[in-house]
Formats: C-alpha cells, structure tokens, sequence
C-alpha cells in the first residue's frame, strides 16, 4: 500500500520545501503583516476613542458656550439696569445742584436786594434827614443853638418815625 | 427565472454528458477493462511526471533525481515512463516496488535507489509552497506600500483569513507567547490550506493528492511534535516523568510517566492521520462515484453508465463542495490543535492543589 508507507523522496523534499517555506515567511512576511495588522488595530481603536472624546468634548463645549452667553446676557442685563439707574442718579443729582445753585443765586440776589434796600433806606434817610434839617433850619433858625443837638433831635424824631412804620 | 434556467442549462449539459458517455460506450464496447483498484491509486498516489488534462499518454516530464549503486543518476521523467530502461533505471510494474523507480541489477533482480526524484507530489508541494509566498506577499506588499489603508479583494480575502487564525485563535490560547509561535503556526496553516484546495483542483498545477499522502502529513506532525517538545518548559517534562498522582502509580512501576510518554506521541499522531485520513476519504470518494459509471457500464451496458453518469456527476459536485469545506476545516484544526498542544507544553508551574 503505496499510501501508508511515505516515501523518502516525498519525505525529504516536503521537509525541505516547508523549512524553506516556513524561514522565507518567518523572516519576511508574518512579522510585518502581523505588526501591520495589530498597529492598525490599535491605529482603529483609538481613532474610536479620539471621536468618542472629541464628541463629549464639543458637548461639552457647547454647554460651556450656552453658559458663557447666558452669563453675558446677565452682565448685559446688569450693566444696562446700572447704567439706568446711574442715569437717573445723575438727573437727580443734577436736579438737586440746580436747586441749590438757583437757591444760592435767589438767596444772593435777596441780599443784594435787601443791601440795596438798606443802602436806599440810609440815603433815604440822609436826604430826608437834610431835607428835614433844612426845613427846621428855615423854621425855627433862631431857636436852635448849636448843630448837633439839632441833629440828635432830627434822628429822634426819625427813628419814632420808622418803629411806627 | 434565473435559477430556473441554470438549472434547465445543468440538467441539459448533465444528459449531454451522459448520452455522450454512453454513446462512446456502445463504440468501444469491450475494448477497455476497468480496473478501479488500480485507477484509484494511480491518481491517489505519486508518479514521474504529470498528467495533463484529457490525455492520459501524455505527461509533462519531471527531472529524476536517484543515488544508486554506482552513483547519482538525474535525467528527466520522460525517459523512463514509457517503461524503457535508462542507465540502469526503469519503473517497476509488479508485486513490488509498483510504479517505482527501481535500479535493474545485471542479473535481472531488481533494487530501490536512494529515490530523490522531482516527483508529481514533490514538484505539487513547490507550486503550493510558492502560491503561498506569493498570497502571503501580496498581503505584506499591501502593507509596505498603503499603509494602515484596508486591503480590497483577494487580499482583503487573505488579511481575513489570518487575522481569523491569528487574532481569534492563536492569540487568545498562547497569549503572550503567540508573537514567537504564530509565524510557525500561520505557515502550517496557509501551506496545509493551499496543498488541500490545489489536490481538489483536477488538472495540471493542482491535481495531486498531497495531504492525502502520509508522507506529508507526517512532516508536518513531525516538526509540530518538536516545537511542542523543544519549547516545554521545566513544569512541562515534570508533568510528564513525575506527575502529580499518588506514588504508587509512578514509582515501582512508571506507569502514569509511560502514559504520559505514550501521549507525546499520539498527539502528533492523530495530526497526522486526522489530516491524511480527511482528506483522502474525500478523494476516495469522488473518484469511487466517477468509477461507479464505468463499473456499472461494464456490468449492465452503456445505458445504465449512462445512467448513472447523472447520479454520480451530482454526487461528486456536492462531495468536492464539501471537501472544500472540509479543506479549510482540516487546515484550521490542525492548526488550533498545534496551537493548543504548544500552549500545553508553555505550562507554567502553578499552585499546588490542596
């Protein structure tokens, strides 16, 4: 039986064949395709996880971004209510100056007025004083002795006028 | 619609063939006498030179290469196949050494030379050897030039396969080890796969029945038992001369040590005889269903061969699909069972059971 009992020949050239076979390979192609094959593996699955986390990080940027711009429509909320109430502090305030300040010009020119009504009532005085003087002097010429009792007199008499008035 | 006409186009071509054989029947009826023992083993077994297809005469020389008592002899196979004697050397037709090439002695006895011939089988195991390095090259040149790009077509076909042999099996069973073992395991693999599907190939560079022939299967076991063996590690060799039985078994008489000897052996064995036995079953029995036409034909007339030609063309198309299968799995299994046996020999010592 030609089948069960191997062949030297056939024995000699398979073993041949396959060392040459198995050393070709092992030094040239299964290593490097085996290599290829894991780095690619490798090359895959982080890409998957590098999506994965570029995914959750835009997410997350998205939230971050929501919450910045609501933060800012706060400040801008805040920003335009302070300035709303700064504007009418300013108003008020300026409200408040003018009053003083008109107070102050009324309040001087009441002064001026009342130095002016002083300085006419002296005046007044005076020339009515003179006017008097001269009036008594033609009057009574003779019975008046010396000047200034004639003076203290008229002042007097004036002043009695003015308390009645 | 479609499958309806392939199978009308089937059945036509199928009733040519058996009308066919039937009429060259009738015409040469009684000349040929069909002896299926023979036929059989002529195409299961080797020969000087191969067979091309539709011409039995006809063969493409081999070079025969022969140490015989006074020296080397290297001529080519055409020399001798016709039954002529040269320098001394003609293949033997008999009791012994049947279609072998045997040295012619002075006195007319005959003798077996040291046979190194570039035979059918051998120049076959050459042709499977090179389409491997060219299959396994085309994956590796994919990668030296495009990089970490995905294969297309056959190679990604390839790339398929040897990352179903290396990542979903040789890795998760050697583990750390598989770096060392897997270019040794991935050759077995695509050189047992190829020698399979090229001996289901009918014609010229396929054809020939290689792990359906022991000797080929047992240098593949052979080298398996010593990669087993050189790489057991100290746990290994213990368990197998001192194993963790109870005294009795191993000291006055060895005997677990001698079933654990025995079992060295039969593992690389079974490899060997799984393969071998697998694949020329299957060649066995296409060729048995193709005589069955001739057997029946000499028994009962050209018709009944006829006949039968139908019967046995459908059964041998389903037997050679299924030793496609079966070339892959029997590939595939004496893989994983290297792969396991190596992984069994790399035992590392572990806790003692209490």
């Amino acid at each position: 039986m030609e089948l069960f009992t191997p062949e030297f020949g056939l024995v000699f050239w398979m073993f041949v064949a396959f060392l040459c076979l198995y050393c070709i390979l092992a030094k040239w192609a299964w290593p490097f395709i085996i290599r290829s094959m894991e780095e690619r593996a490798d090359l895959i699955d982080k890409g998957v996880a590098y999506a994965q986390e570029s995914k959750a990080q835009l997410d997350n940027a998205k939230a971050q971004a929501e919450s910045l711009l609501a933060e800012a429509r706060q400040q801008q909320a805040d920003i335009l209510r302070d300035a709303a109430k700064m504007r009418n502090q300013i108003i008020e305030d300026a409200r408040g100056e003018a009053v003083v300040e008109a107070k102050k010009v009324s309040d001087a020119a009441l002064v001026s007025i009342e130095q002016a009504k002083k300085e006419s009532e002296k005046q007044i005085r005076r020339e009515v004083g003179e006017i008097a003087l001269q009036i008594a002097e033609k009057v009574l010429r003779k019975n008046v002795s010396s000047d200034q009792a004639q003076r203290e007199l008229v002042d007097k008499y004036l002043n009695e006028v003015e308390t009645k008035n | 619609m479609k499958k309806a006409i392939t199978a009308i186009i089937a059945l036509v071509l199928i009733a040519l063939a058996a009308y066919g054989y039937m009429r060259a029947a009738q015409h040469h009826h009684g000349t040929t006498e069909v002896n299926p023992k023979e036929i059989i083993y002529e195409h299961l077994g080797d020969a000087y030179g191969w067979e091309i297809p539709f011409a039995h005469d006809v063969r493409i020389p081999l070079p025969i290469i022969a140490k015989a008592d006074d020296g080397w002899h290297c001529f080519m196979s055409c020399r001798v196949t016709g039954g002529e004697t040269y320098e001394g050397l003609r293949i033997n037709h008999g009791e012994q050494y049947n279609g072998k090439l045997v040295q012619v002695h002075a006195d007319g006895s005959v003798s077996r030379p040291l046979d190194l011939s570039i035979t059918k089988n051998v120049a076959a195991i050459v042709v499977c050897a090179l389409l491997v390095i060219a299959m396994v090259f085309s994956v590796r040149n994919w990668y030296r030039k495009h990089g970490m790009k995905a294969p297309r077509r056959g190679t990604a076909l390839l790339e398929l396969v040897v990352d179903y042999v290396y990542t979903d099996t040789i890795r998760p069973i050697l583990g750390k080890h598989s770096p060392k073992y897997a270019p040794y395991l991935l050759t077995v693999f695509f050189f047992i796969l190829t020698m399979n599907l090229m001996g289901l190939m009918v014609i010229f560079p396929g054809g020939a029945n290689l792990t359906g022939n022991l000797a080929v299967t047992m240098v593949l076991a052979v080298i398996t038992f010593f990669v087993i063996n050189l790489s057991g590690t100290r746990e290994y060799w213990k368990e197998i001369l001192w194993p963790d039985v109870p005294l009795g078994l191993k000291c006055p008489v060895p005997m677990m040590p001698f079933i654990e000897i025995l079992g060295m052996f039969t593992k690389p064995v079974a490899l060997m005889v799984r393969l071998f036995a697998n694949m020329m079953g299957g060649h066995m029995v296409v060729l048995v269903l193709m005589l069955l036409i001739f057997i029946f034909s000499g028994m009962f007339g050209a018709a009944v061969g006829g006949a039968t030609t139908v019967f046995s063309l459908a059964f041998a198309l389903f037997m050679l699909a299924l030793d496609t299968l079966v070339s892959f799995i029997q590939a595939y299994v004496f893989t994983i069972l290297s792969t396991i046996f190596i992984s069994m020999a790399l035992v590392e010592p572990h806790g003692h059971e209490a």
